[in-house]
């Protein structure tokens, strides 16, 4: 019994220490005030917090003087009336003024009851106070949250305003950039397509040139009207060759010389040959840009160009206008590149050829870079000026656009990608000098899978007094070599089957016989030696079909 | 015509002739008279009323230009006396309501008898020798202060934070019940009371007034009852042992008391 007694007894001051040990160190500060709210008891969680010692706030502060100037007025305001006539007060933010007065103000939830006595008259204000710090970041997150959802809301809702208009726009453009890509497409096949019927037929006009001098210079001291006739079959021939030209040009495979190129001193240059071209009744005018970006460009080609231009906008001014042709310094962007499939954004040398004339139909603009495609009567013109200018910018890594309006005139522009870098004015190139054609007994090595071809050539070297060797691939070629021939220039086929090309045969032969002489001969230069459209520097080459007066020169020129 | 009454949420009771009518101010509503009003039923016609925004006021009436100065206020407060053909009233304005109140009053004297103004003050923020009790930036960080707290009152909040989503009605319930106020609209008053300077119109009051003076006033502190009472033609200052801005709610019968013996005193001729 009595150790029972004494057991409650013990239980009964454990719990008083316990609720002691809760009031003092729980998990929330709490505060006992005076009705006016001079404190008048505190726990420890609360002085931890605030850095207050006891005796700092006991009969000496009230809640709201430890309270920001915000938060005294919202006490006095808010809170205060409110305790009064509701009795409590729940979740009230309020930043407290610490002690330490380095900390920044703690922010908190603070509840409160009013305890009043019988008569409703208030005792007491119990305050408890909830660490808020984090809570304070979420509400601010959130805040901030919600502050951005309205944006995105009211965005949204702007966005769905324009839908059907900005849906309109974009299957417009996406229209346009498939048509440009189909016309790419087209372009690049008919390319194929001439670039290969003009390759193999200029090896066939190289056997018929070749023989036909071969002819007329046996024949023709002789026999008069056979020089007639081989010189006729000749002048046919050599249009012949001038067609398959043309034709390599627009389908981007004609050998380019490119040189660092000032577009404005290239207009200027021509001014005079203009003249003449367009004639009395079309006024020349030239708008050249001041510090125009140099281009790395084939000269003659781009001469060729502008020439082609003017001729045509003179046809389609028959009674007379104005032929402007401009240069400016141009940024192609994304979005341009976007509409015009194979155009690279970048920097580019423009020139503008502009025509006062008759204009093209919107319906015509599309195909008239096609090969044989021509808007004027038959007889006048091939159909091949466009197609040629319109390769040759697109193997130089350049982009052409037309734009005409009936009846108002039409302009080409032609891009050329801007030259960084180097800027070397090496235009003046030193022209073929007249050479002695004939041989110094040298030894020439024939390489060209062609047979008529390689007969023609085998026969007119030998005529011109060299000691010749013949192979008809690269494999065959190098047997010769590793037999121990002596030979002086190789003179090999660019294009040629069964695995070794021209270049790669160069490369075998120079690895035995170094500083051997190359000369190369092609019917288009594909890829082999010509890169990004020009001509590797140094390589020597002479395109079919060549006459022999060519041919006899350019071997001097490399034995050289 | 009804509409001014519903507007302001207006509550008409007691057995006297003379009207008095109570104005509450920033933070509250008449709620806030409940302590008063029935020392004064017996001998006065009492008009209580809610300031649009806050109370049982209507939200919708709330014009951000009208009520963008305190004119707007005094003219809610005078079209209620024309509504009730109130005269010779006496007029107890809380805190912002005083001025308010002096405001209805220059504009329309014979509508008021007496002014009974609780913690009053003309203008808030400091300016040279005027002592108001703050500064600008402590009227920003009051501004900033309600975003927090209103934060946690509003409706969308509440549920979330205290776990009540399913029964939304408990956050209302659990928070306010008295003194309800649209949080923007609460802002946009603590701004116009925060911010007004009435200071230039205190000569132009010809009615009696009595200003009580509570002691350690955060809101309104004693040099301003001082500085009012040399600035009003007519009034009586009294300085009260009450603490705090609400000597309504902490000492009703103090307050009582200095009301009553002002309006036993006959008024000046």
């Amino acid at each position: 019994m009595d150790d029972a007694g004494r057991r409650v007894t013990i239980d009964q001051k454990l719990l008083e220490e316990s609720a002691e040990d809760l009031y003092e160190n729980a998990p929330c500060g709490y505060l006992s005030t005076l009705p006016d709210g001079t404190i008048v008891k505190v726990n420890q969680t609360f002085l931890t917090w605030t850095g207050y010692r006891r005796e700092d706030l006991l009969a000496a502060r009230r809640f709201h003087d430890l309270l920001t100037v915000a938060g005294k007025i919202f006490y006095e305001t808010h809170l205060a009336p409110l305790l009064r006539m509701q009795g409590f007060v729940n979740e009230i933010a309020f930043d407290l003024v610490c002690d330490d007065r380095r900390r920044a103000p703690l922010p908190v939830l603070v509840n409160t009851v009013q305890k009043k006595d019988a008569a409703g008259q208030p005792l007491l204000n119990r305050i408890m106070v909830f660490n808020a710090s984090d809570r304070r970041r979420y509400e601010r997150a959130l805040l901030i949250a919600r502050q951005k959802a309205e944006q995105v809301a009211e965005e949204l809702q702007r966005l769905n305003e324009t839908l059907e208009e900005r849906v309109w726009l974009e299957t417009e453009e996406r229209l346009k950039a498939e048509e440009a890509l189909r016309q790419a497409q087209k372009m690049e096949a008919i390319g194929q397509l001439t670039g290969g019927v003009a390759h193999d037929f200029n090896n066939h006009l190289a056997v018929i040139t070749g023989y036909l001098e071969m002819l007329e210079r046996r024949f023709g001291q002789s026999d008069e009207s056979a020089r007639r006739a081989a010189r006729k079959a000749l002048d046919g021939a050599e249009r012949a060759a001038k067609l398959t030209h043309r034709l390599l040009a627009f389908s981007r495979r004609q050998p380019l010389a490119p040189t660092v190129l000032n577009v404005n001193k290239l207009v200027a240059g021509m001014s005079e040959l203009l003249r003449r071209t367009l004639g009395e009744t079309v006024a020349l005018e030239t708008v050249l840009a001041g510090g125009l970006w140099t281009c790395f460009a084939d000269a003659n080609q781009l001469e060729n160009a502008i020439l082609n231009l003017a001729i045509n906008a003179r046809h389609a001014m028959p009674s007379g206008g104005r032929l402007t042709i401009e240069t400016a310094n141009t940024h192609l962007d994304e979005g341009y590149c976007r509409q015009h499939a194979g155009v690279t954004p970048g920097q580019y040398v423009m020139v503008a050829v502009s025509d006062t004339g008759t204009g093209i139909a919107k319906d015509l603009l599309d195909k008239v870079f096609e090969p044989f495609f021509t808007t004027k009567g038959a007889g006048e013109g091939t159909g091949l000026g466009l197609s040629m200018v319109y390769g040759f910018v697109k193997q130089s890594g350049g982009h052409i656009k037309i734009c005409s309006e009936v009846e108002q005139g039409t302009t080409v522009k032609i891009y050329l990608p801007r030259l960084l870098g180097a800027s070397d004015d090496a235009s003046e190139t030193a022209e073929t000098t007249a050479t002695a054609l004939y041989s110094a007994a040298e030894t020439i090595l024939v390489v060209e899978d062609d047979e008529d071809v390689r007969a023609y050539m085998v026969e007119a070297l030998q005529e011109l007094g060299y000691r010749v060797l013949a192979a008809g691939d690269g494999a065959a070629a190098l047997r010769l070599l590793d037999e121990g021939r002596e030979v002086d220039l190789l003179l090999t086929d660019v294009g040629m089957p069964g695995g070794v090309n021209g270049r790669q045969l160069a490369e075998a032969a120079r690895q035995r016989h170094p500083g051997l002489k190359v000369l190369f001969t092609t019917g288009y230069a594909g890829n082999a030696i010509v890169h990004h459209g020009r001509l590797d520097r140094g390589v020597a080459l002479i395109t079919k079909p060549f006459t022999y007066t060519a041919l006899a020169a350019k071997i001097r020129q490399a034995l050289a | 015509m009804r509409s001014i009454l519903k507007r302001n949420n207006v509550r008409v009771s007691g057995r006297g002739r003379q009207p008095m009518i109570f104005a509450h101010g920033f933070g509250c509503d008449q709620n806030m008279w409940r302590f008063i009003t029935p020392a004064f039923a017996a001998d006065y016609r009492i008009i209580l009323f809610d300031h649009v925004g806050a109370g049982g006021s209507d939200l919708a009436a709330y014009d951000r230009i009208k009520y963008g100065a305190l004119q707007g206020y005094a003219e809610d407060v005078l079209e209620i006396c024309r509504e009730l053909d109130a005269m010779n009233a006496v007029f107890v304005g809380h805190s912002v309501s005083a001025m308010i109140g002096v405001l209805a009053a220059i504009r329309e004297p014979d509508r008021f008898d007496k002014l009974v103004l609780v913690g009053p003050s003309p203008c808030y923020i400091n300016d040279g020798d005027y002592v108001g009790g703050f500064n600008r930036e402590d009227i920003e960080g009051l501004l900033q202060f309600l975003d927090d707290n209103y934060l946690g009152w509003s409706s969308a909040m509440a549920p979330t934070i205290m776990g009540n989503a399913d029964r939304p009605e408990l956050g209302a319930e659990l928070t306010n019940s008295f003194c309800r106020t649209d949080p923007e609209i609460a802002k946009h008053f603590a701004r116009v009371t925060f911010l007004s300077d009435n200071r230039p119109d205190l000569p132009k009051l010809k009615t009696r007034a009595l200003i009580l003076q509570c002691s350690a006033d955060v809101i309104a502190p004693e040099a301003v009852g001082r500085y009012l009472h040399r600035e009003l033609a007519s009034s009586d200052l009294v300085l009260m042992k009450a603490t705090g801005h609400c000597p309504n709610l902490s000492a009703p019968e103090e307050t009582i008391a200095a009301m009553r013996a002002f309006l036993r005193a006959p008024s000046m001729p």
